[in-house]
């Protein structure tokens, strides 16, 4: 019996394992049909092979591109990216920051007191509350409700629209011409 | 050996070893040098990003192939109506015919256009083993792990694909003939 031609691909990439390997060795050494299938198959493996790029076309900017990369991400020979560099650098003194801005504050009251005059002088917002004289009404009414019908029709009007009004249970005056409304 | 890939040695090492192996991929994928230059670049910048450790240099191979693969699908897919387009104008790389005579160069091209339209005309799943067989010189047991399949199915479908490519070639030499 001869071999089965996915063996015989197997053997090509030299991935048969043993005992199969020997076997199939053997069978080729009596097997002109066999022979000749896998010399078939190996001039179309050559022949995809020979369907490469050319290495110094594939190979041209394997440097220019590894430069980038490098000055990209590990410039001065650092291994740290640039987000945790910035990172090591603001921390502390946004801490710092923070702090100096708690001193100035709790500074204020120590050195000026809490009279409410002067609290007035540091924080002006401490001086305002929520009562009548300094809430205003920041919306007004001005629903439909506040307008006249006839208001509203000549408004409409004005802008161009044909309005046809027409009362539930009452037939125009001439029904029988009129296509009675809706 | 433990790889780190936000090291610079490690970092170096993974690009000297595999930048040949991933563009060629990629090109067999994209057929443009520009393109697959720029997608092997994105692939390593992936790479350092991700700031990942592998337990071996095979498994970041691995991890890179699979992203090279996915990035130039991906690029493929989306920019399909283009390829073809810059395709047709320059159908033979330049660079290709640079360094041999006319008539070898064009025997060559002529080759490569036959078995790149063959393999183009291979399902998917057909098409990405065969290449990667072809192409990448890793054995059964890394295409296997790169693609997420057993190593019995890459030898089925290196099999299949090689028994679908010889019928598309030599219906083609009978044409010719």
């Amino acid at each position: 019996m001869c071999i089965d031609s996915q063996m015989l691909s197997a053997y090509l990439d030299g991935e048969l394992k043993e005992p199969y390997r020997t076997q199939v060795e053997e069978h080729l050494e009596h097997c002109a049909a066999c022979r000749k299938h896998l010399e078939d198959m190996r001039s179309l493996d050559r022949r995809i092979k020979d369907a490469d790029f050319p290495e110094e076309m594939l190979m041209r900017s394997k440097d220019r591109i590894f430069d980038l990369l490098d000055s990209k991400y590990f410039q001065n020979g650092r291994k740290v990216s640039f987000i945790r560099r910035r990172l090591e650098i603001s921390l502390p003194s946004l801490i710092t920051a923070a702090a100096a801005v708690v001193f100035i504050f709790i500074g204020g009251f120590m050195f000026f007191g809490t009279s409410s005059d002067q609290t007035e002088d540091i924080l002006p917002s401490f001086q305002l509350q929520a009562d009548s004289s300094n809430v205003r009404f920041v919306s007004d009414s001005t629903g439909l409700e506040n307008y006249t019908l006839e208001e509203i029709l000549q408004y409409l009007d004005s802008k161009g629209y044909k309005v046809d009004i027409s009362i539930k249970g009452l037939q125009p005056l001439e029904a029988g011409e009129a296509v009675p409304a809706l | 050996m433990e790889i780190k890939s936000t090291d610079r040695d490690d970092f170096r090492r993974i690009y000297d070893e595999n930048y040949h192996l991933l563009i060629q991929v990629i090109m067999h994928i994209v057929y443009n040098i520009e393109i697959a230059e720029d997608l092997t670049q994105e692939a390593f910048e992936r790479f350092y990003v991700k700031n990942m450790t592998f337990p071996s240099e095979d498994d970041a191979r691995y991890w890179l192939l699979r992203v090279s693969k996915n990035l130039a699908l991906n690029h493929i897919r989306r920019n399909k109506r283009e390829v073809e387009m810059v395709e047709k104008v320059r159908h033979i790389p330049s660079a290709a015919v640079e360094t041999h005579d006319g008539a070898e160069a064009a025997v060559e091209a002529e080759n490569r256009r036959e078995v790149r339209a063959a393999i183009e005309a291979l399902p998917e799943n057909l098409r990405m083993v065969i290449q990667l067989k072809e192409y990448s010189g890793l054995d059964y047991r890394s295409i296997a792990k790169v693609l997420g399949i057993s190593e019995t199915n890459v030898k089925v479908r290196v099999h299949r694909a090689r028994k679908k490519l010889e019928e598309i070639l030599s219906t083609e030499d009978r044409d010719v003939y």
